[in-house]
């Protein structure tokens, strides 16, 4: 009696423990999706704005009034505020601050071009002639900035560069100091940097003037004003444009403010090329692997040790791939290349330095396992059946391998490929050592000739994100920047694994009327 | 008047060599480093059907396979002893394999259709041989179909899968795919045990016409198939051949003990 509940007992709590680990893991990737999802979606709504007034006791000259954009409420971020302030005071509860959080309705955010971000009440605009214009002036104020602008940079751009140019041909071609045409140039040199910077003054006088939570006036120049918009006030339509712009500028855009704000092209878009020319080159590589392994190599030994070896390849850490990248692509293969053919831009390393075709090449060795795997599995899979066939309508076995074997196994051989994709997308480790970086001034593709730059270092989103955890800790925007990324890279992941799947799924409903 | 009743079947000793579809000479063949087949000799006549019985693991099928040289698929296998198809032996060392399955057809237990239309199932082989004119590939996959009598079911969707047809279709297209190639010999491995009696039955029919296109060797477990369609039949053991005659002396009055054991049931 008692060993037959024992029995059951045993079975029900291998059963349950089964139950709770498989739900447990479920709970776990959907609250991971979930709270990446939140917080990257944060970046896209506009956050409220809330006047935090923290009051000492020592009087009302001492509190301390400030904005904060948040997406809390009220409420919480009052919570946050007292936690914060209180406990420096913990043992004096007599002396604990007092914090106020109200909305602040009337409240402009402005996003500078330089990055830092101000809050204020709209006070008002000047121009260089001091007045103090209403805030429907702004459009005209901003022609005005446009107008100003335009000389200057016709002055910058033609004038100044034009002269800067001569007077270096002049200094090429040992010109004597005294000598009157250079004194000329110089003179006219002079004259317009003079204007130049007499324009600069001039737009730099256009301002926006706000009014601080402590009463203090601050000064913004116009043309530094990015984005200027009450976000207390906003309309249901106008936060639906919020999000959209933001989403567009976050496809669209380069990262700006370093890396707090704007978007993530150049970082889609390097890897994007990264993982193409990878594929371009891992897939050939790793299926012809495969193809050979399967149909031609003897059933010996040695096979089988290549095929330890090429399980073994896909557990070595990535950062020895990364090591291995950068001293035998970089410094050997790179730095043998500019000793070939970029002698005479030497010291100065064209391909022996971390770029684009390294990295590709990196990571198509590090994915190059999971290619010839899948792929095998592939050619597995194909009855045997299928090659007999062939072999007796009298097909070679080089015919029978190209029209009946690849062919159907070809699903297997791309579900590699797509596999070998989503792990270059989101790799880390060894990108940093070859040639991703947190910001790369050009794109990898660009006008200018041979048009597309395989040394040029490219950013990367695995390599943005982790730049963004550890550089950008303290701004909350940037954060949310960050989980944004994320999201990003977790839905290209998750849809390249999808497509991997539907794949493999396909291959097997092919073969099962056999 | 003796002669109305007979069949145009000789007896095996009476076979001339101009009668001759297939002619093993001491074939002995070891797969995975195991004998199969033991010092065979055997006069396969020609536009006759003949059958290979014999019980599992016997070596029927590896006979078979060994006259188109698909033995050889196998990494492991060796073969001596000679096996002559028109005046050549196919073991010969300048004997292209490739070539010579092109001349002798096959036809698996199991249908095995390429994933491909009906169609580019039936001018596979033909494809592989270099033809690429449209309109003879047309008239060989209409022929081909005909004399599989698949014509008529499947004139109307050339291209959709051969996956799409019954088992039964499915293995009619197979012979159709070995005949587009017009072969002199065609080997049946157990073609219809996989299939429903009253498609078998349309298959043996099927196989009965085709004796006047070709020699044909058939696998079979089935004792009342090989005595229905075979005019020849061949009893193995152990990758012995232990009797061989024209199957109505085989199975009516077997000059074997052996033979008549297993054809009447008493081991196999």
């Amino acid at each position: 009696m008692l060993k037959k509940y024992l029995n059951h007992f045993k079975h029900s709590l291998a059963e349950t423990s089964a139950m709770l680990c498989v739900s447990s893991l479920i709970i776990f990737l959907i609250a991971m999706v979930l709270f990446i999802g939140f917080k990257g979606g944060q970046y896209f709504v506009p956050q409220s704005i809330y006047k935090v007034v923290v009051s000492f006791n020592d009087g009302p000259a001492s509190d301390e009034a400030f904005y904060q954009a948040s997406s809390l409420s009220a409420e919480a971020l009052q919570t946050q505020y007292l936690e914060r302030y209180q406990g420096q005071f913990l043992s004096q509860p007599e002396l604990r601050p007092g914090v106020s959080v109200t909305p602040a309705e009337q409240v402009y955010q402005i996003n500078t071009r330089s990055g830092p971000v101000y809050f204020g009440e709209f006070y008002a605009l000047s121009s260089p002639e001091q007045e103090l214009h209403p805030l429907t002036e702004l459009e005209n104020l901003k022609q005005a900035v446009d107008l100003l602008e335009r000389s200057l940079n016709e002055v910058q751009g033609n004038k100044l560069s034009d002269l800067h140019s001569r007077i270096a041909a002049l200094n090429n071609s040992d010109v004597a100091k005294e000598a009157p045409a250079r004194q000329d140039l110089m003179d006219e040199f002079s004259k317009w940097q003079l204007q130049a910077s007499a324009l600069k003054t001039q737009i730099q006088q256009f301002q926006m003037r706000f009014k601080e939570a402590d009463g203090s006036l601050v000064s913004v120049p116009l043309i530094e004003i990015d984005e200027l918009f009450q976000a207390n006030q906003l309309t249901q339509i106008e936060r639906i444009g919020f999000t959209l712009n933001k989403l567009w500028q976050f496809i669209a855009d380069k990262p700006k403010q370093a890396a707090t704000t704007g978007g993530v092209f150049p970082a889609i878009f390097g890897t994007v090329l990264m993982v193409l020319l990878m594929a371009v080159v891992v897939a050939p590589f790793g299926i012809i692997a495969a193809i050979y392994l399967h149909e031609y190599a003897p059933d010996n030994k040695i096979t089988g040790l290549i095929r330890i070896g090429i399980s073994n390849m896909a557990a070595v850490p990535s950062i020895v791939y990364g090591v291995f990248g950068l001293g035998f692509f970089v410094y050997v293969l790179g730095g043998s290349l500019d000793a070939l053919f970029y002698s005479n831009t030497l010291p100065s390393p064209t391909f022996g330095t971390p770029g684009l075709l390294w990295a590709s090449l990196t990571m198509g060795l590090l994915t190059l396992p999971v290619v010839i795997v899948s792929a095998e599995e592939g050619l597995k899979r194909v009855p045997e059946g299928l090659r007999a066939g062939s072999y007796a309508l009298g097909a070679t076995k080089y015919e029978t391998v190209l029209k009946v074997v690849v062919p159907m196994a070809s699903p297997g051989m791309l579900t590699g490929v797509i596999l070998a994709i989503a792990r270059a997308a989101g790799e880390v480790a060894p990108l940093i050592l070859v040639g991703a970086v947190k910001f790369a001034p050009n794109l990898p593709i660009d006008a200018e000739f041979p048009f597309v730059h395989l040394e040029r270092q490219f950013m990367h989103l695995g390599v943005f994100i982790y730049d963004g955890a550890f550089h950008n800790q303290t701004q909350t925007q940037s954060a949310s920047l960050m989980f944004a990324t994320c999201m990003l890279l977790l839905i290209i992941v998750f849809l390249l694994n999808i497509s991997a799947i539907m794949f493999r799924h396909r291959l097997k409903t092919r073969y099962e009327r056999h | 008047m003796l002669k109305l009743f007979e069949r145009d079947i000789l007896s095996v000793d009476e076979i001339s060599k101009a009668q001759t579809g297939i002619d093993v000479r001491d074939l002995c063949v070891h797969l995975n480093h195991k004998p199969v087949l033991n010092n065979i000799n055997i006069r396969i006549p020609k536009n006759k059907i003949t059958a290979l019985i014999g019980q599992s693991g016997c070596g029927k099928t590896t006979l078979l396979n060994s006259f188109n040289r698909m033995n050889e698929l196998n990494k492991n296998h060796a073969c001596s002893g000679e096996v002559w198809i028109k005046d050549r032996n196919i073991y010969d060392r300048k004997e292209k394999v490739a070539k010579l399955r092109t001349q002798i057809g096959m036809v698996f237990q199991r249908p095995n259709p390429f994933p491909m239309s009906i169609y580019e199932n039936v001018v596979f082989g033909l494809k592989i041989q270099g033809e690429n004119n449209r309109r003879k590939l047309d008239d060989s996959v209409e022929r081909a179909l005909r004399n599989a009598a698949l014509w008529e079911e499947v004139k109307d969707r050339l291209f959709d899968s051969a996956l799409m047809l019954s088992g039964g279709q499915q293995q009619r297209l197979m012979i159709a795919r070995a005949l587009a190639l017009e072969p002199e010999i065609l080997l049946l491995d157990e073609p219809t045990s996989a299939l429903d009696p009253l498609t078998t039955l349309y298959i043996e029919e099927l196989i009965n016409e085709l004796k006047k296109q070709c020699t044909l060797v058939i696998v079979t477990h089935n004792m009342q198939q090989a005595a229905r369609v075979s005019d020849y039949a061949a009893f193995m053991h152990k990758g012995e051949l232990i009797e061989f005659s024209d199957s109505d002396s085989l199975f009516t009055m077997p000059a074997k003990q052996q033979t008549e054991d297993y054809i009447t049931g008493r081991y196999g």
